[in-house]
């Protein structure tokens, strides 16, 4: 076995607290298939027999009484619970579950929903024999309109800087603007053995990463690191251009706290080179390869830690961790897989219009003269007569009573649309009711105590 | 009329305007001194063809049609070598205007004299008479013609650059630059030189430009050619403070928002493009040359068709012109070119090496990369190793020349003499110069050997041999980083030959971007460092707080130090500074009588730096900090304290805030009580009612 998987599903959607209220991120159903199903496939498609799935016991408990990760998940999945509460991050999740690892690793977050070719990833982690290897894609335009938000939201978010060499794979540096206010500063000796540097902003790192075993174990000797993506990755990065041999040379003058630290990270270097096996070092020194040209150093110029990214140029690769990535995620996910529009148990009537683009869950029960346009029905879903739903999303046990009109809107799990209510571009909380005949554009309806949280 | 001009050119696209270019066969600085003492830059032959004729086969070769050579010192010498040589024949397809005056002290001058005088039409391509290329520039100027079509005007310049990665050895360490570009437009939107820096800043603002992609290059090498828009010569005009083409370009990339103006950038890969500026660079680029890298400007080609010049290649690149005699047993190793009727005597070795014409060299010489030029006489037993022998001189027998010796004009050497690494020797008096104006008046009455009037000193025959001429330059110490000594260092800067061994010992556990303690904790040891070398540097040479105050900044900002560890580690200096200088030796009174004159000169660097209260406080713990630590020296604090509030460096009301803060270690506590008891007993008596500092002043 060469890689062990671990998914990473414990993420509580933070940034979507209006779906997720009352089903966590990974069950939130995107095609109707809970969110967590599509990472899962994308892994048993390259061959992945066992996974670690880390996540709460409230997942735990949907999970085994979700239809589709029992029947289509042939894999082996290994749950591993964490505290809810507990405000673990996704390097603490890892420390958490080090016992169990024997290989490197490939780590996947819930939320990423992509037809990326993994072995690209992959590979550059077995080419370069590389400590950390990741995905990353072109930022998508979301062009759905987005429920409750006031105008276009503006592109004021701050952009990731990501450094990478003249081949595009060698990871230099990763930044966030919000870190850079004084400007971006590198040294010299990193420019002398990279001397382009391609500076990428617009990019999504699809949160999958291969890890060295060793950065697993070195985890848990530094605990101070909680975050893969916020904390583990930007030092893995660094560490790529500084030198532990000098670095305990001026040991002796620098204070205990930094010590420690660079005792530490003597350690993860030290685990490195006694993975960098004699016959590899032995084919490295004889090979001509080389990873560079213009200067006649070594390749790699004798750095050890090497961190990779693999970046697509097309494909699909969204992460599920807004509303609007939530809305783009369904309607683009009837096409990444070829199921029938209708689910076999769903009763519909013969006189309603259903779109090919549509997804009818099961056990629906769609009434005549409805028509369902470019829409995701979920199960157990029950839609009356003379009902138009275009551009919605209708997650599971949600009745629609006659005569509405649902358009580019989210409806969750258990609510009830009165008889001839007009909705256009709502978001429809948990088991919410909208009155009978009730007009409502652009609005967020969700139940007080939601409020309360906010 | 113009309108009518540029209707014609829309009507018939094929027809491009005439390209014209604006040739500065001047460098405006004093590099080459002393051989440009004799010659200008322009006309010192490089492959025993003068640059000049490079840079002008270069703009022929690549479509230029008229060009403007503007010269200032020696123009008269480069106007009648231009006028003898092919350029000026009326078969030229390129039209050689020559503009002298005086009065061009920098590339500013010399544009703005383009803008007054019109001469420019369109687009042109601006370049040095010292620069060596065989770049096609079509496909750059059909680039920046492209992009001045789509947006009108907004793109003023196209810079040519030439992929070479660092280390490289025709890369000039003094000219090495930074390009921070957009990947999709090739707009520069950064440059700067990286001499003698660290770490390379990159402003924010230059990553808003719309685009989602930069490059950051350090694989690039500023060929000194750009395609130039006429209204670069404008804005010449327009901003009088811009001399160089560094300042045009940083000015326009700074005022890039208000002016609108951009610059792009073009790469080549395969062409070649370098600017001689140094000796260094003249050794690189002649060892190119030879080697045939910017083929087709070949040694054998005779592309200055001049008569007589002609020579044969043969294996190993050698060369050889007519009449050239070779002795019994010499070898001519590889990569040699030497020029017609010159003789070489027996059992010589001579390799990497170009000799001029009319030379004549004997027997047993030994010539690694020398560079011999025209009617030398070498005589026998000689070693020559990367040196320059300029014309006319002589090198008597069994001298040796070490590494980067210049013999400028008609100097004699020897016999029997080794001169140092670096030695130039000149037939002009290094003082010669300054005193350019009263050089007959300041004849000290020696008698020189030399019936020359000019000469007023004697030669040293312990420093150019028995038989010698010539007068020792200053040598010039690679070491020296000052600028001014840069400036007549004639060889440049050493490329690095481990550029990764400096850098990474001095910066160790550094992360790459300064957020790792330990570099931090690293870089303010170094930074200590170079503050007590600045403030040595500055009691030396008496240099001005305003001046320290600048270099401080400029550390601080190299080794990115926030404002409040300068002051610390400031303090932490200047209280230093006795034992720095003297050993640690020193008794208290020693101590403070040596700091407080040294207080009084500074005040005014600390005074920039202690502003706000905060700063205050931060001062005085520095101050506290070092004190614990210098235990034995307690006696001298009260007096060091005293003078920095009469220095106005710190107030009183933080003093006393001080004093009465609680300390964080017992010693502290016994430090501040020390100095507690002290102000009390004898401050008590007076009170601090009575204004401003009485309460400190009761103790002057």
């Amino acid at each position: 076995m060469e890689f062990q998987a671990v998914l990473m599903a414990a993420g509580g959607g933070s940034r979507m607290t209006d779906l997720t209220y009352n089903t966590p991120k990974a069950m939130l159903p995107v095609g109707n298939k809970p969110l967590m199903w599509y990472p899962l496939n994308l892994l048993e498609r390259v061959g992945f027999e066992e996974v670690i799935v880390i996540t709460t016991k409230e997942v735990q408990k949907m999970m085994s009484a979700d239809p589709k990760i029992k029947q289509d998940v042939k894999m082996k999945l290994e749950v591993v619970c964490i505290q809810e509460d507990g405000d673990m991050g996704t390097a603490d999740a890892l420390r958490h579950i080090q016992p169990k690892i024997k290989t490197d690793i490939l780590v996947v977050s819930c939320d990423l929903i992509t037809d990326a070719a993994l072995h690209e990833v992959v590979d550059l982690f077995r080419a370069h024999n590389a400590t950390l290897a990741m995905l990353m894609s072109k930022a998508h335009e979301f062009t759905e309109t987005v429920p409750g938000q006031k105008g276009k939201k503006k592109t004021a978010e701050q952009r990731d800087f990501v450094g990478v060499d003249e081949s595009g794979k060698r990871l230099l540096f990763m930044a966030n603007e919000a870190d850079l206010e004084e400007g971006l500063s590198i040294r010299k000796s990193i420019l002398r053995k990279h001397p382009r540097v391609h500076i990428k902003t617009g990019l999504v790192d699809a949160h999958l990463y291969c890890l060295k075993k060793s950065v697993v174990d070195f985890l848990t000797d530094n605990k101070s690191i909680s975050s893969i993506r916020g904390e583990l990755v930007p030092y893995l990065v660094r560490k790529q251009f500084s030198k532990t041999i000098n670095g305990q040379k001026t040991k002796d003058d620098v204070e205990d706290q930094n010590q420690k630290k660079s005792d530490s990270s003597t350690n993860l270097e030290l685990h490195i080179s006694s993975r960098d096996e004699p016959l590899l070092q032995l084919a490295q020194e004889r090979s001509c390869w080389n990873d560079h040209r213009g200067d006649m150093s070594e390749a790699y110029h004798g750095g050890k830690l090497r961190c990779y990214v693999h970046i697509m140029d097309q494909g699909l690769c969204y992460r599920v961790n807004t509303l609007a990535a939530y809305i783009e995620a369904n309607r683009l996910a009837p096409k990444l897989f070829e199921e029938p529009v209708v689910h076999p148990s769903a009763v519909t009537s013969e006189r309603c219009q259903i779109g090919s683009d549509s997804i009818i869950g099961a056990s629906c029960q769609v009434a005549e003269k409805t028509s369902i346009k470019r829409s995701t029905i979920g199960n157990s879903t029950t839609v009356k007569e003379k009902v138009k739903v275009t551009n919605s999303i209708i997650m599971h046990g949600v009745t629609i009573e006659e005569g509405c009109n649902i358009q580019g809107s989210v409806i969750c799990s258990n609510a009830i649309i009165g008889r001839g209510a007009d909705l256009k571009y709502c978001l429809v909380g948990n088991g919410q009711r909208i009155e009978p005949e009730a007009e409502k554009t652009n609005e967020v309806i969700v139940g007080t105590d939601q409020l309360m949280e906010i | 009329q113009c309108a009518t001009k540029r209707k014609q050119k829309k009507t018939c696209a094929w027809e491009q305007p005439l390209l014209q270019a604006v040739l500065i066969a001047d460098s405006f600085n004093r590099r080459f001194f002393p051989i440009s003492k004799d010659q200008p830059r322009a006309l010192l032959p490089l492959g025993n063809v003068a640059m000049i004729d490079y840079t002008l086969e270069f703009l022929t070769s690549t479509g230029v049609q008229e060009t403007f050579v503007f010269c200032c010192w020696m123009s008269n010498k480069i106007k009648e070598h231009l006028l003898k040589s092919k350029w000026c024949r009326p078969t030229s397809p390129n039209t050689v205007h020559i503009i002298t005056s005086d009065l061009y002290r920098s590339l500013g001058d010399v544009l703005r004299d383009v803008d007054a005088k019109a001469l420019v039409r369109s687009d042109f391509v601006l370049v040095y008479g010292d620069v060596v290329s065989n770049i096609d520039i079509s496909q750059a100027l059909q680039e920046h013609r492209h992009r001045r079509k789509i947006e009108k005007n907004i793109s003023v310049m196209t810079m040519i650059f030439k992929e070479s990665s660092p280390g490289h050895k025709s890369r000039c360490e003094e000219d090495d630059i930074i390009v921070a570009m957009d990947s999709k437009s090739q707009r520069v939107l950064h440059y700067q030189k990286t001499q003698g820096l660290k770490r390379l800043h990159f402003p924010m603002n230059i990553f808003h430009s719309g685009s989602d992609e930069f490059e950051i290059r350090y694989d690039l090498l500023d060929c000194h050619i750009s395609i130039c828009s006429p209204q670069v010569a404008e804005l010449f005009t327009d901003n009088f403070d811009y001399q160089t083409r560094n300042d045009f370009v940083r000015g326009i990339l700074v005022n890039e928002e208000i002016l609108g103006n951009q610059i792009h950038m073009h790469v080549t890969k395969d062409g070649y493009g370098a600017r001689v500026s140094n000796l260094l660079m003249y050794d690189a680029v002649s060892s190119d040359l030879v080697r045939r890298w910017v083929y087709p400007l070949t040694p054998e080609a005779n592309f200055t068709d001049q008569k007589g010049q002609s020579c044969t290649h043969s294996r190993h690149n050698v060369y050889r012109g007519s009449g050239v005699s070779l002795g019994h047993g010499s070898q001519m190793e590889e990569n040699l070119l030497i020029g017609c009727d010159t003789s070489i005597g027996a059992n010589c070795h001579i390799s990497n090496s170009v000799i001029g014409y009319n030379c004549t060299i004997g027997d047993n010489v030994i010539l690694d990369r020398a560079y011999i030029w025209n009617n030398v006489h070498i005589a026998s037993n000689v070693v020559i190793s990367q040196s320059v022998v300029c014309d006319k001189a002589e090198v008597k027998e069994g001298v040796k020349l070490n590494k980067q010796c210049v013999l400028a004009y008609n100097v004699v050497i020897g016999p029997n003499i080794s001169l140092p690494e670096g030695t130039v020797v000149s037939m002009h008096h290094p003082e010669e110069e300054e005193e350019d104006d009263d050089e007959f008046l300041s004849d000290d009455g020696e008698v020189g050997q030399s019936q020359d009037k000019t000469k007023q000193k004697a030669f040293n025959p312990a420093e150019v041999g028995a038989e010698g001429r010539g007068y020792i330059w200053k040598a010039s110490s690679l070491d020296d980083t000052e600028e001014e000594e840069l400036s007549q260092c004639l060889w440049g800067l050493v490329l690095n030959p481990d550029p990764d061994s400096d850098s990474e010992a001095s910066e160790p556990d550094g992360s790459s971007f300064s957020s790792d303690p330990c570099a931090a904790v690293f870089s303010c040891a170094v930074f200590q460092i170079e503050v007590l070398g600045t403030l040595q540097r500055g009691l030396e040479e008496n240099i001005g707080c305003d001046n320290l105050v600048l270099e401080i900044n400029s550390l601080k900002y190299a080794y990115n130090i926030n404002m409040k560890e300068v002051l610390q580690i400031l303090t932490r200096v200047v209280l230093d500074f006795p034992f720095q200088q003297q050993g640690p030796q020193l008794t208290t009174p020693q101590y403070a009588a040596l700091l407080l004159p040294l207080l009084k000169k500074w005040a005014g660097v600390f005074k920039n730096y202690v502003k706000r209260a905060q700063d205050h406080m931060d001062c005085l713990s520095a101050f506290e900090e070092y004190f614990l630590e210098q235990e034995s020296h307690w006696g001298a604090m009260f007096k060091i304290l005293m003078t920095m509030y009469q220095l106005e460096i710190v107030e009183e009301e933080i003093i006393l805030r001080w004093f009465s803060q609680g300390a964080t270690t017992d010693k502290g506590r016994q430090l501040r009580n020390n100095q507690g008891v002290r102000m009390r007993r004898q401050g008590g008596g007076e009170g601090n009612t009575e204004g401003k500092g009485s309460y400190l002043k009761s103790f002057i």
